[in-house]
């Protein structure tokens, strides 16, 4: 018995280190250099120094993800409903291959391909004009948070769709066709029978999806305009400017507990759910 | 013309065709049992009729009206599920009452719907359980009260019972042809065990790869297969190629045949221990097929021991309710109307294709 647990720990021990290592230190470390002066002192200062300076981006922040998380939420449902329900096999299979794609191409690629796109003489504004939609005094500028919430949302889209995706197809398939033989339209069923079943893998995706939003610098950097901005561009800031890492790591303990508080609503909700059906 | 007609279907996924020419009628209030091996497209049939995949050729009638381009929505047939298929987030009240939401009948007349139900399915009381707490007959039975709730116009069954283990499955065999009988409606229930065809089904249809081979009651079936398959597949477990050399066998029917695939049932053939010197009589005009060989094993089976006697080269097996040594002689006699005897043509190489049953009456 005692041989098995000693082999256990040695079998975990590098994954741990690694944990240790590369995740815990550095987030200690950061806590602690968010609420200490450089004597070792404890102090609010750099908290209160965030929230004066950085109040209006850290609700800047919120909103932008709950913007994003709204519209990837309503999207994904729509794609990955479609791909599970619709009669014309065709459609799903392109949809399926499609939504694939923002996967493999990473963030500051994203933005740097947004930012051409969504300019003002970026390619979509010159498409529209060229067809003849607009005239090139009509066209506007979507850098700024429109441009953010676009590129953080085409960009996570394929994420989410795939994990809701999954769900939807690990249902029983005879679930689906017994509600449509007693029935039930393809809208009606997404709504009561499927959704209701995959609402934690929604929670996932969506909690996923806000951690990822908030720790995202090139997007803000690069398709946002300056003012307000999101939490991630101050930090930067702080440290490329002033060398000041006690209020930049104030600011990552804000950033922190806005994801601590959602993971605690999404596990309050999970424990709640198996509770339930055993 | 029948409540449930199905003419000269065609149904296939992609190009491979899976259901080929299948005619069907199948009479209101009648509940008939599509019998056959695994794979040979029971399911893909229950699923064309329900609309789930699309037919590529011929009609599906319910009451007159051709139904095969409407969607599975619109077709008023509903399916058991040998997964049962019911949605665990929903309580057993919920799943019976789904149908009737959607038909947007009232909140009150759908209590009462549903209580009747469950006391149909011997449910009563459990309205406000969660399905995940049930047994699986439990489960079966809302499925069914599910089903039967909005009153389709045919009920199909996809192997229900077969999820179920043996003591339950027996029960809910007996409450579903009780149940049948007793609200009379139209159903088809697809089954591999052709003891549960025997007992629920008022006809039978036994497919092999994708075509109905016959079509009959119970009775029909099991005394009278049309074909070598048939046979096979309603336990006559003895298959003889006539003629056989080097056997002391002989077949004594009218007319005489000369080629023939020859079926029966080891509980038919009747063992007797014969000492070489009495010479009873061992030629009987009722007997058609008289064999002597050697007992090659003997196994006990409970309420009897399986017999195998050696015949050239076949095994015939042959039920006693004594246990034999190994090389007893022994003469196995089955009785004319027990052989299912189909002539093949002499001269033909491909016998399969020319069988024609002998009037074995
Ligand atoms: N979705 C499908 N796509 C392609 N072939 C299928 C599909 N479903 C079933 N088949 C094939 O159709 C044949 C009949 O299947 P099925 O109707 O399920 O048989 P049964 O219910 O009699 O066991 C099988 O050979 C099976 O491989
Ligand atoms: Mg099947």
């Amino acid at each position: 018995m005692r041989r098995t647990t000693s082999h256990f720990l040695w079998l975990i021990a590098p994954a741990a280190l690694m944990v240790g290592i590369f995740f815990l230190y550095p987030l200690c470390f950061s806590l602690y250099s968010a609420v200490t002066l450089d004597s070792g002192e404890l102090t609010l200062a750099h908290l209160n120094k965030a929230f004066e300076l950085y109040s209006k981006d850290i609700i800047f922040t919120i909103l932008i993800v709950l913007i994003c998380v709204a519209i990837l939420a309503v999207l994904s449902i729509t794609i990955a409903g479609i791909i599970t329900l619709s009669p014309f096999r065709t459609l799903s299979k392109t949809l399926g291959f499609l939504y694939r794609l923002p996967l493999f191409i990473p963030f500051i690629v994203t933005a740097q391909m947004m930012r051409t796109f969504l300019a003002k003489n970026g390619l979509m504004n010159n498409t529209f004009i060229a067809s003849g939609l607009l005239t090139p005094m009509e066209t506007v500028s979507f850098l700024g948070w429109s441009g953010i919430i676009i590129t953080f949302v085409w960009k996570q889209l394929a994420f989410s769709t795939l994990l809701i995706a999954g769900a939807m197809a690990a249902l029983d398939d005879s679930q689906i066709r017994a509600a449509r033989n007693l029935g039930a339209s393809r809208w009606r069923i997404l709504l009561q029978i499927i959704l209701p079943q995959i609402a934690p893998t929604i929670g996932v995706a969506m909690v996923l999806s806000t951690v990822t939003i908030m720790s995202v610098l090139s997007v803000p950097l690069m398709i946002g305009t300056g003012t307000p901005t999101m939490m991630t561009a101050d930090m930067a800031f702080r440290i490329n400017s002033y060398g000041d890492y006690h209020v930049a790591n104030a600011l990552g303990l804000v950033s922190y507990s806005i994801c601590a508080v959602l993971a605690w609503f999404y596990l309050r909700q999970n424990l709640k759910e198996k509770g339930a059906q055993s | 013309m029948a409540h449930l007609h199905i003419e000269n279907l065609q149904v296939g996924y992609g190009n491979k065709l899976i259901l080929k020419n299948i005619n069907l009628a199948v009479e209101q209030g009648e509940m008939i049992a599509l019998l056959g091996p695994s794979g040979c497209g029971k399911t893909t049939l229950l699923n064309a009729l329900c609309g789930f995949i699309p037919v590529s050729q011929g009609d599906i009638f319910v009451a007159n009206r051709a139904i095969s381009k409407r969607p599975a929505e619109k077709r008023n047939i509903t399916m058991v599920f040998q997964s049962y298929a019911l949605w665990p987030h929903m309580t057993v009240a919920q799943n019976i009452g789904y149908g009737l939401k959607v038909q947007k009948m009232k909140h009150a007349d759908i209590t009462t719907r549903v209580t009747e139900l469950l006391k149909i399915v011997k449910l009563e009381g459990l309205e406000n359980d969660r399905v995940t707490a049930l047994s699986g007959g439990q489960r079966q039975r809302v499925a069914l009260a599910r089903a039967l709730a909005i009153r389709p116009d045919v009920l199909v069954l996809d192997e229900p019972l077969s999820n179920l283990d043996a003591k339950v499955r027996l029960s809910v065999r007996h409450e579903i042809k009780a149940l049948q009988k007793q609200l009379g409606f139209t159903s088809l229930i697809v089954t591999h065990d052709q003891e549960e065809a025997l007992v629920m089904a008022d006809r039978i249809a036994v497919l092999n790869h994708g075509t109905i081979e016959q079509i009959g009651t119970p009775e029909d079936i099991y005394h009278r297969p049309k074909t070598p398959f048939v046979a096979d597949f309603m336990g006559a477990d003895n298959h003889l190629t006539w003629p056989i050399q080097n056997a002391a066998i002989t077949l004594n029917i009218n007319p005489t045949i000369t080629q023939a695939e020859i079926y029966f049932r080891s509980e038919n053939a009747l063992v007797s221990t014969r000492p070489p010197a009495t010479n009873v009589d061992v030629n009987p005009s009722n007997m058609g097929l008289l064999i002597e060989g050697p007992v090659e094993q003997s196994v006990f089976f409970g309420n009897n021991y399986q017999i195998s006697v050696r015949c050239g080269t076949h095994t015939i097996q042959a039920n006693h309710d004594q246990h034999l040594p190994e090389h007893t002689p022994v003469l196995l006699r089955v009785p004319t109307d027990a052989l299912h005897i189909f002539a093949t043509e002499a001269g033909n190489s491909a016998p399969q294709h020319s069988l024609s049953p002998l009037s074995n009456q």
